[in-house]
């Protein structure tokens, strides 16, 4: 497919190992171009703007998610019928099966469990003065609550992380990353078809509540398994990403330290303005259903829309300052990060959570972060993230 | 400026709520309550009322047209 004329086209590749470490310009020159720019290497309309981004979000109806999501067809077809790649009835339906347990009144009482966990950790890190804020920090929760949650049961979790950075690297363009991830996304399929056939899941799980739902006949064994990694493969990269740049950001601006400090009541504030600035997401696809257009750019049935959630962050249409991290920023919480509409996040309120009870464990001693070293960057086609940030922490005594 | 709240939608992040308490509740169950659910938004909260729906993550609210 070609772009239809009256719409600005972009030659670069945009998921070389330069692009993904250094987005920034790129999604700059894109909104520059227009509400609406053809991807030469990709097939696709890349939607960087805010506004266009949130209306095409909005609009399920004509924005399809089904074979959508990602930018290759191996991908689209292996998720086809979970959450993600569903769209109307049969999405809202397969949401509702798992969703509930995901809502902020439903996790209520993780609430006192996760603060705990979060100041236990912090506690020991802090002792220690040194430490990976990846490794060490933002892996540590997310693992601790999450697969408990989902529940997996012991065996198998320590694939968990190769698997579900693996499931986000298939949903790329396909590349030599994508091409890697691909045997490892089957394995993760693979195990989650076994916990459905086993029932070896954890009680009272949310996994549970999945085979449950089958047992009722309210969904298929097919559908059982799909779900069964839905919301296991999106909660760990995504929290991990954003504890990670957090940590980062406030090594590298510390007077928005100082104010998170003095003022603790902007942690959700500041949650929202790191996945503003660095959207752990950093795209995701959608099918035109019918000829439409965006933001008055014609695009025909059947395209492909790349929905660019980072570059909508940073859209200075939208945001004053885009490119400064401010913690007080007061649209922050209109970031695009989760998503928005039908298919906006549902695991965001247990990602908040985990988030901000880190960030509030951590202001009530750290006074600073300094960096140990550079940061490594782990390169993923849809995860912006670091794979380590060595710190040292100053404490108040 | 009217605005249209549908409970089927609400997934209780309670945004809606932290930004505009002036017209935005949730109720025991965490669904949105709308203060204004069946009059106009009066003009000194229409503001805060527009952040409030925009910051929904689920759209569940909307303003009238």
């Amino acid at each position: 497919m070609t772009a239809s004329a009256a719409v600005p086209t972009y030659g670069a590749d945009i998921y070389t190992d330069e692009a993904i470490l250094e987005p920034y310009e790129h999604y700059r020159a894109l909104r520059d171009l227009g509400p609406a720019v053809w991807l030469e290497q990709h097939g696709a309309y890349a939607v960087a703007r805010y506004a266009a981004a949130r209306a095409v979000l909005l609009d399920s109806d004509t924005f399809r998610s089904a074979n959508g999501i990602a930018l290759n067809e191996p991908a689209n077809q292996v998720i086809l019928g979970c959450t993600l790649a569903s769209d109307g009835e049969l999405h809202a339906h397969l949401r509702k099966v798992v969703a509930h347990r995901l809502m902020p009144r439903s996790l209520r009482p993780l609430r006192e469990v996760v603060a705990r966990r979060a100041e236990e950790l912090v506690a020991e890190l802090v002792a220690r003065g040194s430490f990976d804020a990846v490794t060490d920090l933002a892996h540590a929760l997310p693992m601790s609550v999450v697969p408990d949650f989902i529940g997996w049961p012991q065996e198998g979790r320590e694939h968990l992380l190769e698997w579900a950075s693996a499931n986000f690297d298939s949903f790329g363009p396909m590349n030599a990353r994508a091409e890697r991830a691909m045997p490892k996304c089957g394995e993760m399929a693979a195990y989650g078809a076994e916990l459905v056939r086993t029932g070896n899941v954890l009680p009272g799980s949310l996994g549970a509540g999945v085979l449950e739902a089958r047992d009722r006949g309210d969904i298929t064994t097919e559908q059982a398994m799909m779900l069964m990694l839905d919301y296991l493969a999106p909660s760990l990269d995504t929290t991990i990403s954003a504890i990670g740049s957090a940590i980062w950001l406030f090594a590298r601006y510390p007077e928005q330290w100082d104010r998170l400090r003095a003022e603790p009541s902007l942690v959700p504030n500041a949650v929202n303005e790191v996945v503003r600035y660095e959207s752990p997401i950093r795209a995701f696809g959608r099918l035109a259903e019918t000829d439409t257009e965006i933001g008055g750019a014609p695009i025909p049935a059947g395209s492909r829309v790349l929905v660019i959630y980072a570059a909508a962050n940073r859209d200075e249409r939208k945001f004053a300052r885009p490119d400064e991290f401010d913690v007080a920023r007061p649209d922050a919480v209109h970031q695009l990060g989760f998503g928005v509409g039908e298919h906006g996040c549902a695991g965001q309120a247990l990602a908040r959570m985990e988030t901000e009870s880190l960030l509030t464990a951590l202001a009530r001693t750290v006074t600073r972060f300094h960096l140990d070293g550079p940061p490594q960057r782990a390169l993923n086609n849809l995860i912006r993230a670091f794979g380590s940030v060595p710190v040292t922490v100053e404490t108040e005594t | 400026m009217r605005i249209l709240t549908s409970r089927e939608r609400c997934e209780g992040h309670g945004l809606c709520a932290a930004l505009a308490p002036e017209v935005f509740d949730l109720d025991d169950e965490a669904v949105v309550v709308n203060r204004f659910d069946d009059r106009e938004v009066p003009a000194e909260h229409a503001e805060a009322a527009r952040r409030g729906v925009q910051a929904c993550p689920v759209a569940a609210l909307r303003i009238a047209d």
